[in-house]
């Protein structure tokens, strides 16, 4: 696996950018997946979305319905994007350190 | 070749970012005999295999030639296509919903240099290019999936066994022999895309072992109750599991005797390969179709529990559907579609005809609904 190396900090990755493991998540990686993702500015609401996701997941061991974030974090699917532009799957998710996406995508 | 750029920003990924404008309108690619003649179609008749005509209100005809299409094509190959259509056809051409590819004109006269044309090109391994056909009651294109080209769950290849059944019947391409239409369809896994379900004749991708199990990287790389509730048959149940070097990782597991290979759980989770060289193989399945033609649609049924992979000719698979064809081309009547035979003449006299093997894979055990599907009856032939 490639390894990225971002202010003093080292992540293995997969060939599309996503963490190997959600434990090896440090706040370090959000900067990096900014620059990744062509994200201008970082704010609250992209910080709100990054730890409902990771609640989230620690609590279900999944990543949440596109439904439940939108209804958690008070966000419409099309502010997230303005937020992600990739989505919430490509986008936030990576930046979450979640795990991949799978099935038929 | 050094990267060029096609003028996108990297830095500015949203600036002059255009999105949300949906395809072309189809009206902008209409011959203009389709134009004008939009919704004043009197009648059409096939003239010959692979070509029809259909006439206007208004008197106009617009010729029509179908050819065979790999479906997996090269720029190149597309380029001949397109230098075809601005020989013959004005720069216009089409394909249809079975990837094969229409070339229209307006006057009889055209259609000859055009076939004489289409039938000449060959590849130089000897195949036709553009072979005429695929019209009325034959059997035309096979739908099909991506297979070893590009997907990651199939169990078998796609343009590998579709070029060796077309080769098989391609007599049946070119001419209209059947009673009716037969199609034939192809899908590399049980996800199903394309047409399999719902196929006069269907070849479907088969596991035949249980996942393994890659508990280092599980619960890394999954969310292990999407795994879980990816199972049909409830295989999976979440555990932990002890690795070599002693930590205690969350982990699946698999009750193989419940499982049935269906490999959903790997869709899901990419450390639950399954995938085999000799354990999958090919499911045949026949008598489904889709249009509403005297008898409903109907699903196709599984009748062929099992043929092995045999890259690169699959010679077990295409004999068993040529058998079939051939059954149900000396049995069938007028119009009857390959279900609609099977099921007036029963099923047991299908297995009969077609010399194929009846086994107990072949019996429904899928939940509530397999009941309705065994005999409660006492009507069938010995």
């Amino acid at each position: 696996m490639p390894i990225v190396e971002f202010e003093g900090k080292e992540f293995s990755v997969d060939e599309d950018g996503f963490i190997d493991d959600y434990t090896n998540w440090a706040p370090e990686w959000v900067q990096w997946v900014k620059k990744e993702e062509g994200i201008e500015e970082l704010n609250d609401e992209h910080q709100k979305v990054i730890t409902v996701l990771r609640e989230y997941y620690e609590k279900n061991g999944i990543a949440p319905m596109v439904r439940v974030l939108s209804k958690v974090t008070g966000f419409k699917l099309k502010h997230i994007y303005e937020l992600f532009p990739s989505g919430p799957g490509k986008g936030a998710c990576k930046m979450a350190g979640l795990p991949k996406p799978t099935g038929c995508v | 070749m050094a990267f060029v750029s096609s003028g996108y920003n990297p830095d500015k990924p949203m600036g002059d970012r255009i999105t949300d404008i949906g395809p072309r309108h189809f009206e902008e690619f209409y011959p203009p005999v389709i134009k004008n003649n939009k919704g004043k179609w009197l009648y059409h008749e096939i003239l010959e295999p692979g070509v029809y005509v259909h006439v206007s209100e208004t008197g106009d005809e617009v010729y029509t030639v179908r050819v065979g299409g790999c479906r997996l094509m090269s720029v190149e190959h597309i380029r001949e296509i397109c230098e075809i259509a601005d020989k013959h056809c004005g720069g216009y051409l089409r394909f249809t919903t079975r990837n094969n590819i229409e070339f229209m004109v307006d006057s009889k006269d055209k259609v000859k240099p055009l076939v004489d044309d289409l039938m000449s090109r060959k590849q130089d391994g000897g195949c036709y290019k553009f072979p005429v056909g695929g019209t009325g009651a034959g059997i035309t294109n096979i739908i099909h999936t991506q297979g070893w080209i590009h997907c990651h769950t199939p169990a078998t290849d796609a343009s590998g066994p579709v070029k060796a059944t077309m080769d098989v019947l391609f007599d049946d391409f070119r001419n209209m022999r059947l009673p009716a239409h037969l199609r034939v369809s192809l899908a590399c896994c049980l996800n199903m895309c394309g047409a399999v379900h719902c196929s006069d004749i269907a070849i479907l991708g088969y596991h035949r072992k249980p996942p393994m199990l890659d508990h280092e990287y599980l619960d890394k790389m999954c969310e292990i109750p999407l795994a879980i509730s990816a199972c049909p048959t409830a295989a999976i149940k979440p555990t932990k599991v002890k690795l070599d070097d002693g930590t205690e990782v969350k982990s699946v597991a698999v009750k193989n005797e419940r499982c049935m290979f269906c490999g959903n759980c790997y869709t899901m989770c990419p450390s639950m390969p399954l995938a085999d060289d000799v354990g999958d193989g090919i499911v045949i399945m026949a008598g489904g179709k889709v249009s509403n033609r005297i008898s409903a649609p109907k699903f196709s049924k599984v009748v062929v529990a099992f043929l092995p992979n045999e890259a690169p000719r699959w010679p077990s698979t295409t004999s068993c559907i040529q058998k079939i064809v051939e059954a149900y081309a000396n049995g069938a009547r007028k119009y009857e579609r390959l279900g609609e035979w099977a099921e007036r003449i029963g099923w047991e006299r299908f297995f009969e005809k077609c010399e194929l093997e009846f086994t107990h894979h072949l019996i429904d055990d899928f939940r509530d609904p397999a009941y309705y599907t065994w005999r409660q009856t006492s009507n069938f032939k010995f």
